[in-house]
């Protein structure tokens, strides 16, 4: 039998979503929603600005900065692609919004909510590409 | 909705025996669907309440069930009807009472979770059509409600100084009140050292911090509050209820991970205790929606029954256990007694204040505040008799 190939748990894939997961995979950067109104960034994407309402937008590259808000280690299954253990970090991008991702690397270190981090881009074994983060000092 | 005056009062109390349906689901039987549950509960109610059917003119279930379907099996028309979570379904009751819509409403939940294998976790986790953190996430490897809880908390307890250790004694303490409680699924007193000893599922979070998952039903029989002191000997009134939703960031967490739903709580504390005169210290028993223990140093401090940054203080020196200065969630909650999604909850509220607790009864009950915190929406009960 041929090994299987876990597949990347599915993203939400909405019509104001699918463009970030596009542009990531094409460019290898985050890109997200800048409102051209009043230049707020805007995670998860959403049709208007949350802090004007304005719909109008321009796709950006974020630097790929931020810091550690929070972390936590799963010690169960839940998902054919994560097998226990792994971890997963919450990260206030340096452009504002907070993400959900993976730390590449050892989580259970003293000190690491406030540490700076720095936006990998990471290809699933089915070819998804995932932004996910390693320390960056 | 500060009401100040007393609009509505619970007349009856139901529900199923989760205990002996906890043994038969784990020996592989389906002793009923949520619908049944749902109505054995309702019959208990109406037996509790000491009314019969015809008298029901309200009716509001529980988010698990159809609300046509439940009417129909339950053989009633109603003049006002709704579909509503616990707290929501309390409040309700209130407002279609204030309004005139109805004069006596029935609430009716049931839950078969555990026996149809209810997912809360992976792809396919409850609730992601309604909240779209629970599913968001899921490309990172993020799902599970108590995978959210344990972000919330260990940035907390980093920036607060609370140890996992503190946290133990949440589960510490409900499991004292559900040893002394007979329709308790699990009744064994636990150690602080037990708590520690038990493997972590999402860690910070450890498997006595997790609520149980398991079958049954409750109901509530709400009246207005002449006709409930009409019909009933010991009507429990409600005093008070409040609300405030965080919605800004919550895909992020952000009121999770900023805030710690702290300023929900804050306002719904204003709505409860400002209007009607009391304050925290009148407040005999506190019951906390604990789906995970966390909900409750939260709820402690956005309440104001400790200051900001002193709860794992709160927890090690004051207590929360049946002798402690606050006790809380004294049938067992979520955690130890049933997880019946805050409805269990509703039906200790109410004993503690009818004094028929046994040996978990708190003396002198007066006041006894629900809180409920699912996802940054703050909303909160304070019953009296």
């Amino acid at each position: 039998m041929l090994p299987q190939t876990a597949s990347t748990p599915p993203r939400i894939l909405g019509l104001y979503h699918e463009p970030m997961w596009r542009l990531l995979k094409e460019t290898g950067h985050l890109h997200l929603q800048c409102c051209s109104s009043c230049g707020t960034w805007r995670y998860p994407p959403g049709p208007v600005c949350q802090s004007c309402l304005s719909p109008e937008y321009e796709w950006k590259p974020t630097s790929g900065g931020g810091e550690l808000l929070s972390w936590i280690v799963f010690h169960r299954q839940y998902l054919p692609a994560y097998p226990a253990p792994y971890n997963v970090i919450a990260v206030r991008l340096d452009e504002g919004p907070t993400m959900i991702s993976n730390l590449i690397g050892e989580v259970r270190q003293e000190g690491l909510i406030g540490r700076r981090v720095r936006l990998k881009v990471v290809a699933m074994e089915d070819g998804v590409a995932l932004p996910r983060f390693e320390l960056a000092d | 909705m500060s009401m100040g005056k007393r609009v509505a009062a619970v007349i009856g109390v139901g529900h199923t025996d989760w205990v002996t349906d906890w043994n038969r689901v784990r020996a592989g039987e389906r002793p009923d669907d949520s619908y049944g549950y749902a109505a054995a509960a309702f019959r208990n109610a109406l037996a509790d309440a000491n009314i019969n059917r015809d008298q029901i003119d309200g009716l509001i279930v529980g988010p698990t069930i159809a609300y046509e379907r439940m009417a129909e099996i339950l053989h009633m028309n109603v003049r006002w009807g709704d579909q509503a979570d616990a707290v929501l379904s309390v409040v309700q009751a209130c407002m279609a009472i204030e309004c005139g819509l109805a004069k006596v409403v029935a609430l009716v939940y049931g839950n078969d979770q555990r026996s149809v294998g209810t997912q809360y976790g992976g792809p396919q986790a409850m609730g992601g059509d309604l909240f779209l953190s629970y599913v968001y996430h899921a490309p990172w490897g993020m799902t599970s409600q108590g995978a959210l809880y344990a972000m919330m908390f260990r940035r907390y307890a980093e920036l607060y100084g609370v140890t996992e250790r503190d946290l133990g004694h949440v589960a510490v303490a409900q499991r004292e009140g559900a040893s002394l409680n007979p329709n308790a699924i699990q009744r064994k007193r636990i150690t602080v050292e037990d708590y520690l000893a038990a493997p972590y599922i999402t860690e910070p979070l450890r498997l006595f911090d997790y609520c149980l998952i398991n079958d049954g039903g409750v109901a509530l029989i709400i009246a207005e509050a002449e006709i409930a002191r009409r019909l009933s000997p010991k009507p429990v009134y409600i005093e008070a209820v409040g609300r405030y939703d965080l919605n800004t960031g919550a895909t992020s967490l952000e009121p999770r991970l900023t805030e710690f739903y702290r300023p929900a709580q804050e306002a719904v504390a204003e709505q409860v205790f400002g209007e009607t005169g009391l304050d925290p210290s009148d407040i005999d028993v506190f019951q906390v929606y604990d789906s995970f223990s966390v909900h409750v140093p939260l709820a402690l401090e956005g309440y104001g029954y400790c200051k900001v940054g002193e709860v794992g203080k709160f927890l090690r020196e004051e207590g929360i256990g049946l002798g402690g200065k606050l006790p809380t969630n004294t049938s067992g909650g979520h955690l130890s007694e049933t997880y019946m999604q805050g409805w269990n909850h509703q039906i200790e509220c109410v004993r503690q204040l009818r004094g028929e607790c046994g040996e978990r009864q708190i003396e002198n009950c007066r006041r006894v505040h629900y809180s409920s915190d699912v996802a940054g929406k703050a909303v909160s009960v304070i019953y009296g008799v």
